[in-house]
């Protein structure tokens, strides 16, 4: 098996584990933790992308949810501003990098107007 | 929110939005596709697929530079406030032109082999260990993993599940998107360009979202000042508030608080919005309430709870007055607690 089939099996046994998890969720766990959800059907369709893809995550918060309340497990007022500055500052100085490595490397076109080499003559 | 979910929360606005943004696309993809072969030599003679996979790429990396873009803009000026309101229909729309250029470029560069598609799309290319000829298709791959993930997540129950923390946390994937497609693009399509065009542009496009995202920081640094440390800050001069307005304050573990005036009060709530941390303290008050910049949610000023039904609430903080100066305790009051406002001269 190749590195990339391997690859395309691990992203297959996620999603279908992620699509249990989102029957699971969506069926059952929603409700108990999100009183917003309560009684509310036809958004939930919309959440199944975001379960396949996070799962682990929606199974670690839905238990934490059922143990001490959602309110509880989430803060709102923990903003993450100092990261953000973190972030760009490195992303400032990497995405030009980047760009400017690219240029660097890349290899010159033929010029116009120049002849072809046959570098197989008996492949006629 | 704290009201019962729904598909799709739309109003007047966002409909308008969503219309503008989708026209906008259409005709960018239909001018693209009749103008292509006048500036890209290398397709003059190639199929169409070519072009239009190409049309929906430079689309969505032009799509997700105006993303980048806003959110820093409105910072430096709250005339493009308004455009930030909307910005998660945004996302979600250029995911889908994302999705669009790889599923043209899947069933045009690797569907004509007995290997299966999106194996050929990761074993046809390995070298990792080059720079020239660097396998930039993973690069876009990565990045459209990164705009699913956060596609996927942007219903605002996602929101409340996670908590505005980890929400954030998971959003700030869009920033290295940002730079896996900077890299595909220079990595690939620009490699190839033998006219100037798409490398000015994409030049332009890394200049202006490092530019104003370095902008608005020094801003952000200049406007809330060092942090201070002690039981009480120093926020400002009586005479320094505005009715209306706020003065923000960094306190030393980090927070900022946001002390606002409101006719002859003033009142201390975290300047943190409990949707998605927006700026509170770059807020007006609309009505008796401190009114969020980014999505218009609104907290009283003594208690710092949503008006019902909504159930937000953010912490508060108590203050005094010493001579002609405001400080604010650094002790957070838990999220809702009310406090006494402090009373100051009408003309102060």
């Amino acid at each position: 098996m190749s590195t990339g089939a391997l690859l395309i099996w691990l992203a297959e046994v996620w999603l279908y584990v992620g699509a249990v998890v989102a029957v699971a969720f969506l069926m059952i766990g929603i409700g108990r933790i999100d009183e917003n959800a309560r009684g509310s059907y036809t958004f939930r369709p919309l959440l199944v992308p975001g379960v396949l893809l996070i799962w682990p995550v929606v199974l670690w918060r839905w238990a934490s949810a059922e143990l001490l309340g959602l309110d509880a497990v989430v803060s709102r007022d923990r903003p993450l501003r100092d990261a953000h500055r973190q972030v760009w500052i490195v992303l400032a100085v990497l995405i030009p990098l980047l760009f400017i490595v690219s240029l660097a490397v890349r290899q010159s076109p033929p010029k116009s107007g120049s002849t072809a080499v046959q570098i197989n003559p008996t492949a006629q | 929110m704290s009201v019962k979910y729904t598909p799709v929360q739309w109003n007047r606005s966002k409909i308008f939005y969503d219309f503008v943004v989708l026209a906008l696309v259409f005709a960018y993809v239909l001018v693209f596709v009749w103008l292509a072969p006048m500036f890209m030599g290398d397709v003059k003679q190639a199929d169409g697929a070519i072009v239009r996979a190409r049309a929906f790429g430079t689309c969505a990396f032009l799509m997700l530079t105006v993303i980048l873009a806003i959110g820093p803009l409105a910072r430096l000026d709250t005339r493009f406030l308004p455009l930030l309101y909307n910005r998660r229909h945004f996302g979600v729309i250029t995911f889908f032109v994302a999705l669009t250029h790889v599923m043209f470029v899947i069933n045009w560069y690797f569907d004509y082999s007995s290997t299966p598609r999106f194996e050929a799309l990761l074993t046809s290319n390995t070298s990792y260990f080059q720079l020239l000829g660097f396998p930039f298709e993973t690069l876009g791959l990565l990045a459209l993993f990164a705009l699913a993930a956060l596609a996927t997540t942007s219903h605002d129950f996602w929101l409340r599940f996670l908590g505005p923390r980890l929400w954030k946390s998971l959003h700030y994937a869009i920033y290295f998107a940002y730079a896996l497609i900077v890299g595909h693009v220079a990595f690939g399509s620009l490699q190839s360009q033998t006219n100037p065009t798409f490398t000015i542009v994409t030049a332009a496009s890394v200049l202006l979202v490092c530019g104003l995202h370095l902008a608005a920081l020094k801003r952000e640094r200049e406007s809330s000042g060092h942090a201070a440390a002690g039981d009480w800050i120093r926020v400002a001069a009586v005479e320094e508030f505005d009715n209306g307005f706020a003065q923000i304050v960094r306190l030393g573990n980090g927070d900022r608080v946001a002390v606002f005036r409101h006719e002859n009060q003033l009142s201390a709530i975290s300047n943190a919005c409990a949707h998605q941390n927006g700026p509170l303290g770059e807020g007006r008050i609309v009505n008796g309430y401190v009114t969020c910049p980014w999505h218009g949610f609104q907290y009283r000023l003594a208690d710092g709870c949503s008006p019902s039904p909504f159930t937000e609430k953010v912490p508060t903080y108590a203050l005094r007055r010493d001579g002609d100066s405001i400080f604010v305790s650094s002790k957070k009051n838990p999220p809702g607690t009310y406090v006494e406002p402090l009373t100051i001269a009408e003309n102060a």
